[in-house]
């Protein structure tokens, strides 16, 4: 058991970065397609079972792990070309490591920590690993020895570096507002009521939020700022001459990054794991009606579900009745969960610790997954800004904002703390 | 002795990727052996407990300046043919190495007669970043203002210079 709670950050930091690759690209092809007004992926199928098209993505990486590993003939440096895919892919994953997952929890007179890293210096290990992962795109471009490769990867650079700037001061104000750099202290911070609104971070902040999130979304090389790959001008940027599983790497970096900028914005300005109003102590006092509440939404949901599936999933395809299978599993495991919480909340086993911590995990992953859903959204809505535009917001709007944000700041945290 | 076998690891790779550095002939590789040794000295700073120099040197370093002198190297498109002749480059070094071989004893006596102990224990707060902001700005407030103002002046000239216009 003790193993298993030192182990389950590190479990959580793989299934939040890598596992949910599969599930972006999924989400994105769907969400674009909902933008679009089409279906979007949901023919590919496994014996009749399509788990609403999640399957064309798992097909997808298969393409990708399967075709022919090969190096262009006018590549030189060919040691630099092959290891600067993997240096992106590295420090995204790694920029995950300090996201807390839930409160930590102690049983038994041992804290354990829900950060893969349990350090203080949860953003400046983020920056610093945001700040890497420039290499990777800077090697891959340069040794790619293409013009269109090395003008993918200048691009991408000078954007990075440009908005690292912003980037950083609009953190600075929000240090000064929580007063730490500890990003679980952070959310603690959080769960405090300012004049009867959550004090997150996007309401007592609101500029430097929206500063913060517009740079995450620079450094992440995302649409609407992705004239580092701009294919109606240079091909595909800077991971023109790579293949395979070599652009695999890159692709799947893009998405942990994409991830773990998402993780960073829900901790530190949308409260973390934590709900509205209630702190970890408050819900496991409560933890029975907590119980009670969730067994009624889960019985209302899977009624919901399986409504909804019954009326919508028209499509006819050979092998497993998708419907009647989906039907039943939902049954199964919504009796399952119902009778385990209801145990729980007749009051006959003492789990409150483990029953809050997952609870925060599953409310982690939603704010994630909405703030996912918002990432594909602007991509899909928002014009490509070209690239003069880009540096011209971040260093002439976003620089001089963000400066002026840390004044305001300072003056109101020094004013509010000056009698005391 | 994980601390010391990890300790040997790191300083192996510190040396031989700041002599690779020196001693590399394309510009390119310098700086990238360069960012691996910086790398290993933050590595070097975490185990000895000092997280905020590690992260420092990573995000200042490794992150920013060497990032910059990659950009411009890439910006540059050195070609083989641009690059100086350096035929005599061992015997070059071997020369310089020679004559500071006696700083170096110097150096490493002086390391060894001084008082640093291997395993002594650190205070609490060693290297956190309270500490190290409170003792820049209350003990060495006035020469942290005065490298500012001084990089200040840097930056401006750098402009000054660079916005120049021709007559």
């Amino acid at each position: 058991m003790n193993t298993f709670l030192i182990l389950l950050p590190l479990i959580l930091t793989i299934l939040f970065s890598l596992i949910t690759v599969p599930v972006l690209v999924w989400m994105e092809r769907r969400v674009a397609a909902l933008i679009q007004d089409r279906l979007g992926p949901n023919r590919c199928n496994i014996k009749g079972i399509r788990l609403g098209g999640l399957v064309q993505s798992v097909a997808d990486m298969m393409k990708l792990v399967q075709k022919e590993e090969f190096l262009p003939s006018h590549i030189k440096n060919k040691f630099y070309h092959i290891i600067a895919p993997s240096i992106a892919f590295m420090s995204a994953f790694l920029t995950f490591m300090v996201i807390p997952y839930a409160d930590n929890i102690k049983i038994e007179s041992t804290t354990y920590y829900m950060q893969a890293l349990p350090i203080d210096l949860g953003v400046l290990w983020f920056l610093a690993f945001a700040g890497l992962g420039v290499y990777g795109i800077i090697l891959g471009g340069w040794a790619s020895h293409s013009k269109y490769s090395l003008i993918g990867s200048i691009r991408a650079a000078a954007q990075v570096i440009g908005y690292e700037v912003a980037m950083g001061l609009s953190l600075v104000s929000i240090l000064i507002t929580y007063g730490t750099i500890s990003l679980n202290e952070m959310v603690i911070y959080q769960t405090q009521n300012f004049f009867y609104i959550p004090a997150w971070g996007i309401f007592i902040q609101p500029l430097a939020s929206l500063i913060f999130v517009v740079t995450a979304f620079a450094e992440t090389n995302r649409a609407p700022f992705d004239a580092a790959e701009g294919e109606s001008e240079i091909v595909a940027g800077y991971h023109t001459e790579y293949g395979a599983m070599k652009f695999g790497l890159y692709f799947v970096a893009e998405y942990i990054a994409m991830a773990a900028s998402g993780a960073l914005i829900v901790t530190m300005l949308l409260g973390g794991y934590q709900l509205p109003y209630l702190n970890t102590q408050d819900l496991i006092n409560n933890f029975d009606l907590i119980l009670w509440i969730l067994i009624i939404l889960t019985i209302v949901m899977s009624f919901l579900f399986i409504g909804w599936i019954r009326s919508h999933n028209i499509l006819v395809l050979n092998g497993l009745n998708e419907t009647k299978l989906y039907t039943s599993f939902i049954l199964i495991f919504s009796t399952f969960f119902v009778i385990l919480m209801s145990y729980y909340s007749f009051g006959y086993g003492g789990a409150n610790d483990i029953g809050v911590m997952i609870l925060q995990f599953v409310i982690f992953t939603l704010k994630l997954f909405v703030l996912h859903f918002v990432f594909i959204w602007v991509r899909w809505t928002l014009p490509r800004f070209r690239y003069d535009q880009t540096q011209k917001l971040g260093w002439n709007i976003l620089l001089p904002l963000s400066l002026f944000n840390i004044f305001i700041t300072a003056i109101v945290v020094v004013g509010v703390n000056y009698g005391s | 002795m994980q601390n010391e076998i990890i300790f040997i690891l790191l300083a192996i790779i510190t040396i031989v990727s700041s002599s690779v550095m020196i001693y590399a002939h394309r510009p390119i590789d310098s700086a990238l052996s360069f960012m691996v040794s910086l790398v290993s000295i933050a590595a070097l700073f975490a185990l000895l407990n000092a997280s905020f120099l590690f992260i420092v040197q990573i995000i200042i370093y490794a992150g920013a300046i060497l990032s910059l002198i990659i950009f411009i190297i890439m910006f540059l498109n050195i070609k083989d043919e641009n690059l100086p002749d350096e035929t005599h480059k061992n015997k070059w070094l071997m020369f310089t190495s020679i004559i500071i071989l006696p700083f170096t004893y110097i150096l490493i006596d002086l390391i060894l007669r001084s008082d640093i102990q291997t395993n002594s224990k650190l205070p609490e707060n060693f290297g956190s970043i309270k500490d190290v902001g409170l003792t820049l700005f209350s003990k060495w407030v006035l020469p942290f203002e005065l490298v500012s103002i001084l990089l200040l002046v840097a930056l401006i000239g750098s402009v000054s210079l660079a916005k120049r216009e021709e007559k």
